[in-house]
C-alpha cells in the first residue's frame, strides 16, 4: 500500500509526508503509523500540538484508497526490532510501483529509516478510491 | 533561483500528487489528484471533479500542502498552496476539463467524470522534500537539448517541403507520419481524416503498428481521438492508467463479429499525444501518436506540433479542393482477362442495408467506399473493363458522393489500402492522373444480400 499521512498546524497549516509502514489490531480501531524521521518534522510537530492525524492508504495498481482519521495517542522513535518490518514493508511498496513502471532502483531509495511511530485512535474511516463516492464514512 | 516551470515533469500527472487540506475545526484530510495542472510560476490548478471534502474544507481554510513528484527520479516537492478561486469558464478551465472528457469517454465514463472547476491557487512557496531518497536524485529540469530543437526545426522544413511537393494526398499521408517518426521519434503515429458524408473519422495511414487498421472509425466525442476532433484542441496525456487501456483490452478480447476495423493502439501505452488538423473552422482529420515512455510528448512538441498541424491542414484542404480529375475524354475499354492467374476464388457481398461489403465472410468495407469498390467488381465482371477515372465516379449519382468537398481521393486511398490488407488478389493501380486500373487475380464471385 501507498501511505501518506496529514496534520495541520493550530493556526491552520496543512503538512503532510509519506508513511511508510503501518500496523492494525484486528478491528481496525488503533493503528501505528510508521513516518521517516528525515520527511516528518511538520507533521510530528502538528501532531504534538493538535494530536489530528489523517492517514490514506492506497493500492497503486487499482488506485482502491480508504482514509483513516484520529487522535494520536503516542508518538515515539521506532524501535531497532521494528526496523525489519518497516523494511519488509517498503520493498512490498517498491514491488507494487515496479509492477506500475517505476523502476526498483529508484524506489528502493525511498527513505524509511530511522522512523518516529505514531499511534492513533481510528475515529472516523472513509472510502477514498476516486469517483463519486469517495469521501464517504465506512463507519 | 529554481522556478516552479523547472518541476514541469512533476506536473504531467505519471505519479499522482497528494493534497492536505483541513477543516474549520482543524482536521486534516488527505486525497490523491491524478495531475496537478502548472498554470504559470505562481499558480497552479487542481481540478473539482466531485463537491467533496476537499473542495468544502477550501472554503473553510484556504490554505493546502500538495506533494508532487518527479517521475523519473521520485524526487520529491512540497507545495504550499492558497485557494483563490474557483473557475467554470476560460481557457485554464476548457484546457482541464478537454482532458477529463477524453479520459472520461476511453474509459465509458462519460457524464460521470466531468470537471465541475478548476480550482486556481497562489504557490506561496514550495520546497524539495530533503531526505525523502537516501540517494541523491538527478536535475529535475525539463531541457531541450540544442540538437533536438535542430532536429525539430530541420523536421518542420522537411514537412513543408513535402506537403508543397506532395502530388497526391497518399503521398502526403506517409509523408507527414514518416517525418514525425524521422525528426521527433514519434514510432506510433496514425491519421485519421473526417468523413463529412458519415460524421465520423476514418484511419487513413498509421505507422509503426502490427495492424494498420486502415479503415477504423472513431465518432466525434468518442474516446481521446474523437474528443480531440470534437472540441478540435491539441491534447497532451503521460501516464496513461490501466483504466485507460481497460476499454481497447475488452474490445480486442470480445471476439464479436463486427464490421468495426479496431484503431491501432498499443497496449502498454503510457503517454499520448493528440493534434486536431483544422482549416479555417473545418475539421479536416486528426494525428495521433502514443509511446510505451510516459515522458514522450512534452510541451516543446505541443508548441511545435500545432505549428505542423496547420501546414498539414492547409495541405490536406488543398488536395481535396482541387481534386485531381484526367482531362482525357475517353476511356480504354480492355477485355477483363478475368482468368484466375493465382488460381484463388474469391467471394465478394455486398449487403445493401449498409453498404458494406464482405470478402470470403471478413468485413471489407462501407459505405461510399463500399459502393464505389461494388459498382469496380460490378463494371469489370459485367462488361470486362479493367480501367477508371475518377471523374466517373464523381459523375456516378448512384454513389451518393457530396457535390461539395466529396474527398474522393481519400475514399480510394481507404479502398486501395483494404484491398492490399485483406484481398491482394485484387488491387487498384494508379495509371495516370485521376485514373486507376483494376487488376484481379483471381476468380470473383459476386453476391448482393
Amino acid at each position: 500500500m501507498s501511505l501518506y499521512a496529514g496534520s495541520v498546524s493550530s493556526d491552520g497549516l496543512p503538512a503532510g509526508c509519506r508513511a511508510v509502514a503501518l500496523r492494525t489490531n484486528r478491528e481496525l480501531t488503533e493503528i501505528t503509523a510508521y513516518l521517516p524521521m528525515a520527511t516528518s518534522h511538520d507533521v510530528v510537530a502538528n501532531i504534538a500540538a493538535t494530536k489530528r492525524l489523517a492517514i490514506v492508504a492506497t493500492y497503486p495498481p487499482d488506485h482502491f484508497a480508504v482514509q483513516l482519521k484520529g487522535t494520536t495517542t503516542a508518538v515515539r522513535l521506532a524501535a531497532d526490532d521494528e526496523s525489519e518490518f518497516v523494511h519488509a514493508r517498503l520493498n512490498t511498496f517498491v514491488d507494487v510501483l515496479h509492477r506500475i513502471g517505476i523502476p526498483r532502483r529508484i524506489a528502493s531509495s525511498i527513505n524509511c529509516w530511522p522512523a518516529f511511530a505514531v499511534d492513533m485512535k481510528v475515529e472516523e474511516m472513509f472510502e477514498q478510491t476516486p469517483g463519486p463516492k469517495a469521501g464517504t464514512p465506512i463507519r | 533561483m529554481m522556478r516552479l516551470a523547472d518541476l514541469s515533469r512533476c506536473f504531467q500527472g505519471v505519479i499522482p500528487s497528494t493534497v492536505v487540506t483541513s477543516d474549520g475545526r482543524g482536521m486534516p484530510n488527505v486525497t490523491y489528484v491524478s495531475q496537478v495542472y502548472f498554470v504559470d510560476d505562481r499558480h497552479v490548478a487542481l481540478s473539482c471533479q466531485f463537491f467533496n471534502k476537499t473542495r468544502r474544507n477550501l472554503d473553510e481554510n484556504p490554505r493546502a500542502l500538495v506533494e508532487i513528484f518527479d517521475p523519473l527520479t521520485l524526487q520529491t516537492w512540497r507545495l504550499r498552496l492558497r485557494f483563490l478561486r474557483s473557475e467554470k469558464a476560460g481557457p485554464l478551465f476548457d484546457s482541464m476539463a478537454l482532458r477529463i472528457q477524453a479520459i472520461a469517454s476511453h474509459t465509458g465514463m462519460s457524464g460521470i467524470f466531468r470537471l465541475i472547476a478548476a480550482d486556481v491557487f497562489e504557490v506561496e512557496r514550495f520546497d524539495k522534500v530533503e531526505g525523502f531518497l537516501t540517494e541523491p536524485a538527478g536535475d529535475p529540469c525539463e531541457t531541450t537539448s540544442v540538437e533536438g530543437v535542430r532536429s525539430e526545426v530541420r523536421g518542420l522544413q522537411y514537412i513543408s517541403e513535402r506537403i508543397s511537393r506532395a502530388e497526391s494526398l497518399e503521398s502526403l499521408l506517409d509523408a507527414m507520419l514518416e517525418s514525425l517518426d524521422r525528426y521527433f521519434g514519434f514510432a506510433h503515429t496514425m491519421v485519421l481524416l473526417y468523413d463529412e458524408t458519415t460524421k465520423r473519422l476514418v484511419t487513413m495511414a498509421s505507422r509503426g503498428y502490427g495492424e494498420s487498421g486502415i479503415g477504423a472509425e472513431v465518432a466525434p466525442g468518442e474516446g481521446l481521438i474523437g474528443t480531440v476532433a470534437r472540441e478540435r484542441r491539441l491534447l497532451r496525456i503521460s501516464g496513461l492508467g490501466a483504466e485507460m487501456r481497460y476499454g481497447r483490452t475488452v474490445r480486442k478480447e470480445s471476439g464479436a463479429v463486427t464490421p468495426e476495423i479496431p484503431l491501432p493502439g498499443l497496449p502498454d501505452a503510457q503517454s499520448a499525444l493528440v493534434i486536431p488538423l483544422v482549416s479555417g473552422d473545418r475539421l479536416v482529420g486528426v494525428i495521433a501518436a502514443e509511446d510505451r515512455d510516459p515522458l514522450q510528448f512534452g510541451e516543446w512538441h505541443e508548441a511545435y506540433l500545432g505549428i505542423i498541424a496547420n501546414q498539414i491542414a492547409a495541405g490536406l484542404d488543398r488536395m481535396t479542393d482541387h481534386a485531381a480529375d484526367d482531362d482525357e475524354p475517353a476511356l480504354v475499354v480492355k477485355p477483363s482477362g478475368g482468368a484466375a492467374k493465382s488460381g484463388a476464388r474469391r467471394t465478394f457481398t455486398f449487403y445493401r442495408n449498409d453498404d458494406c461489403v464482405f470478402v470470403d465472410g471478413e468485413y471489407l468495407i462501407r459505405n461510399v467506399p463500399g459502393r464505389i469498390l461494388w459498382k469496380l467488381l460490378g463494371d469489370w465482371q459485367r462488361e470486362g473493363r479493367t480501367e477508371f477515372s475518377n471523374r466517373e465516379l464523381r459523375l456516378d449519382t448512384a454513389l451518393g458522393l457530396p457535390a461539395i468537398k466529396d474527398n474522393l481521393e481519400s475514399r480510394l486511398i481507404l479502398l486501395r489500402r483494404r484491398l492490399d490488407e485483406k484481398c491482394p488478389d485484387v488491387r487498384m493501380v494508379p495509371t495516370s492522373r485521376g485514373r486507376f486500373a483494376l487488376q484481379v487475380d483471381a476468380a470473383i464471385d459476386l453476391v448482393e444480400r
